[in-house]
């Protein structure tokens, strides 16, 4: 048996503030049990330290001396002092007296914590250290102090064994916050939040997760509120609520704090708040990150998810597309725009693997090479006059026609999901390829079929570029 | 003194390969992608499109020939996104795969102030896996661009940005500045029946000497000017019968 005993270091004092400019965690205490529980599973709570059982996981860090070094150069969350023992009484008292060498007969009384009732009584025997007590007879010491003390001299001494209520991780983060000031502003709950990732993370790590979705709630002051403001947000009462979503399992708090400040920024708060609480809703377990050997592949910058993410919470959603393909004759058919976002969760997202983009391969001249480049969303009325259509002046047709006759079977019915909306008819329409003035070429078409006086209707639909 | 100014010359041919000498194309330390048009190669720093750096191209208002130019050294870019920040129309993926930009790559953004298109680009060069990033910025600030041309040449991204003609006369940070333009029809007789198929390329700023003339290029993609040719020798022969 191998015990570490830690503690906060005295510096470190009340405030929990971690080396550099890391946010404050919001509870220290807890924080620290979830670190320790990365190294082993005996994790206990002694007072204000925590005692860790190692030598039953001390093979899988490569041995003591490397699991010490992972221990405490990768980073507590706090700065922490720390003592060894063979027990954990041992360990404890090295640590509370400030000796970590020190060997276990010169331990002083105050460090063993069953003695400290008695420290008066004993120091008046003449018993200053833990050897002189081990020296006094078993049956009188239990008679006159009880058995406590001797069994825990015992357990000190690691003739008994040792027993703890065991600290465990929660399955799911779940942490409050009470700010220490109303705040007012949705924005200014950000510095709240971002104690509350810190803490966030410390979970992740220990249970080697990544979030995939969690929410902030936040509860407001009902003194205080102002009926009028109240939105969407707050239709639950006194409380607001938001959801904040990944496409891929992250533990990079300051990606989701940008997006947690691109939501909290459409947020108005009806009322200051008070509280704080910010609950995981998916984790997922988090495969390392594999890195390559090359040079050339290790590029700077955010992953493509990170960046799609972003750009859709400042932006909205439906401002950052993708395409699908759709088998149709109609040209505004034959393609669809969708939320990029849910194209790289859904099924598409493996269009992004390297795999299947390389497995493009072009055709041989194929029949969409003559299409245009851009594509009007609705198409536009030319204004014509007796020798033909007419944009940015005369229109000279190249080529054409080319016939389309498609759509009839949804007559009336509104070419719905394409995105296109507008009144999507029978389309029978001849396609020319038409030069302006400009020398820009344009893909126009002439409504068949369309006016009973005969009149020829003309509409540009796409720019060749 | 013949003797010194010989060595002189030597001299500036021996210092470092970093210093460009005005009357020289820049032997560009930016790596570069082929444009895909020998001649325009020619005219270019290096010989093609700078990558990490800030590509404007100026047009007349209503006239569009940016995929024209772009789309052959797009296709070659690499398997990366290619980011639309504020297109003017819709862009028609199943042309723009046919001529070599698989659909996956296509990413189009929109948005509707100028400062948001602006942040958006800068996002997305900071991507790691966007290969390039297509801007249209007519209201683009000289200082905006810079900002822009900095986080292209920091993460080496391809960035065109199209504005119109009338920036020309305003500053620009971009390392590659040309003007497009098709041949219009007041430029050759009118009786060219099937139309004129050219586009004159301007380079108004290149790391090199200015150049007088503007290079020539088919106004028209491949398959659209092999289609009209036909059509054009149908034409005659119908003609002719």
């Amino acid at each position: 048996m191998h015990w570490i005993a830690v503690q906060r270091a005295p510096e470190a004092g009340g405030s929990g503030v971690a080396a550099g400019d890391a946010p404050a965690l919001v509870d220290v205490d807890q924080a620290l049990a979830w670190w320790a529980l990365r190294f082993t599973p005996l994790v206990a709570r002694v007072e204000a330290a925590l005692v860790l059982e190692v030598s039953g996981s001390e093979r899988l860090f490569g041995g003591r001396d490397a699991l010490l070094q992972q221990l405490f150069e990768t980073g507590p969350p706090v700065a922490l002092a720390h003592a060894q023992g063979a027990t954990s009484l041992l360990a404890l008292a090295r640590l509370w007296a400030q000796a970590p060498q020190a060997p276990i007969h010169t331990l002083p009384l105050h460090s063993l914590a069953a003695a400290r009732a008695h420290l008066p009584t004993l120091m008046r025997l003449g018993c200053n250290n833990w050897g002189q007590l081990r020296a006094l007879p078993r049956g009188g010491l239990a008679r006159r102090f009880g058995a406590g003390l001797v069994d825990a001299l015992d357990q000190a001494y690691g003739t008994r064994p040792e027993l703890y209520p065991w600290l465990t991780l929660p399955e799911v983060f779940d942490a409050p916050l009470e700010l220490s000031a109303a705040v007012e502003n949705a924005s200014a709950l950000l510095f709240g939040a971002r104690r509350l990732l810190a803490q966030l993370l410390v979970w992740l790590r220990a249970r080697q997760r990544g979030v995939l979705a969690l929410e902030l709630l936040w509860e407001l002051d009902a003194r205080r509120s102002n009926a009028l403001h109240v939105d969407a947000h707050h239709q639950g009462g006194a409380q607001g609520r938001m959801e904040l979503r990944t496409a891929q399992a992250t533990q990079d708090m300051t990606h989701l704090q940008r997006l947690l400040s691109e939501q909290l920024a459409q947020v108005s708060l009806p009322a200051p708040v008070l509280y704080l609480r910010m609950r995981t809703l998916q984790t997922q377990a988090l495969g390392g990150e594999s890195l390559s050997l090359l040079p050339e592949d290790q590029r700077t910058g955010d992953s493509l998810h990170q960046l799609l993410e972003r750009l859709s919470a400042r932006l909205g959603r439906d401002q950052v597309r993708s395409v699908l393909l759709h088998a149709d004759h109609r040209p505004e058919c034959m393609q669809s725009w969708c939320a990029a976002v849910d194209a790289i969760k859904s099924g598409a997202a493996q269009a992004y693997s390297k795999r299947a983009r390389g497995q493009f391969v072009p055709q041989e001249m194929p029949r969409e090479a003559l299409y245009p480049t851009w594509l009007l969303p609705q198409p536009l009325a030319l204004d014509c006059d007796e020798d033909g259509p007419l944009y940015q002046g005369r229109l000279m047709l190249l080529a054409g026609p080319q016939r389309l006759e498609a759509g009839w079977w949804e007559l009336g019915d509104p070419c719905a999901g394409m995105g296109m909306g507008g009144d999507t008819r029978a389309a029978l329409r001849d396609y020319y390829i038409a030069q302006n003035p400009q020398a820009q070429c344009v893909w126009i078409y002439r409504e068949r079929l369309s006016r009973r006086d005969g009149a020829d209707r003309w509409y540009l639909h796409g720019v060749y570029a | 003194m013949p003797a010194l100014a010989r060595t002189s010359a030597d001299f500036l041919d021996a210092i470092h390969a970093d210093v460009w000498h005005a009357y020289a194309l820049s032997t560009a330390p930016l790596p570069v992608l082929a444009t895909g048009d020998a001649a325009l190669d020619a005219q270019l720093p290096g010989g093609g499109w700078p990558v990490g750096a800030l590509t404007e191209i100026l047009q007349p208002p209503g006239v569009h020939s940016e995929w024209r130019l772009l789309l052959p050294a797009l296709a070659r870019s690499g398997l990366g996104p290619v980011l639309l920040v504020g297109a003017p129309h819709l862009p028609f993926a199943p042309a723009l795969a046919a001529q070599g930009l698989a659909l996956q790559r296509m990413l189009w953004v929109t948005a509707q102030s100028a400062a948001s298109r602006l942040w958006a680009c800068e996002q997305a060069l900071r991507c790691a896996e966007v290969n390039a990033v297509l801007a249209w910025l007519p209201q683009a600030r000289s200082e905006q661009l810079r900002r822009l041309q900095m986080a292209a040449s920091e993460y080496s991204k391809l960035l065109f940005v199209m504005r119109p003609q009338a920036a020309q006369d305003e500053a620009s940070p971009a390392a590659l500045r040309l003007h497009v333009q098709p041949h219009s029809a007041t430029q050759v007789p009118a009786s060219a029946a099937q139309g004129v198929d050219g586009l004159h390329i301007q380079v108004l700023k290149r790391r090199g000497p200015p150049l007088e003339r503007p290079v020539q290029m088919q106004a028209r993609s491949p398959g659209l000017s092999l289609l009209l040719e036909a059509r054009h020798a149908l034409d005659r022969s119908t003609a002719r019968a």
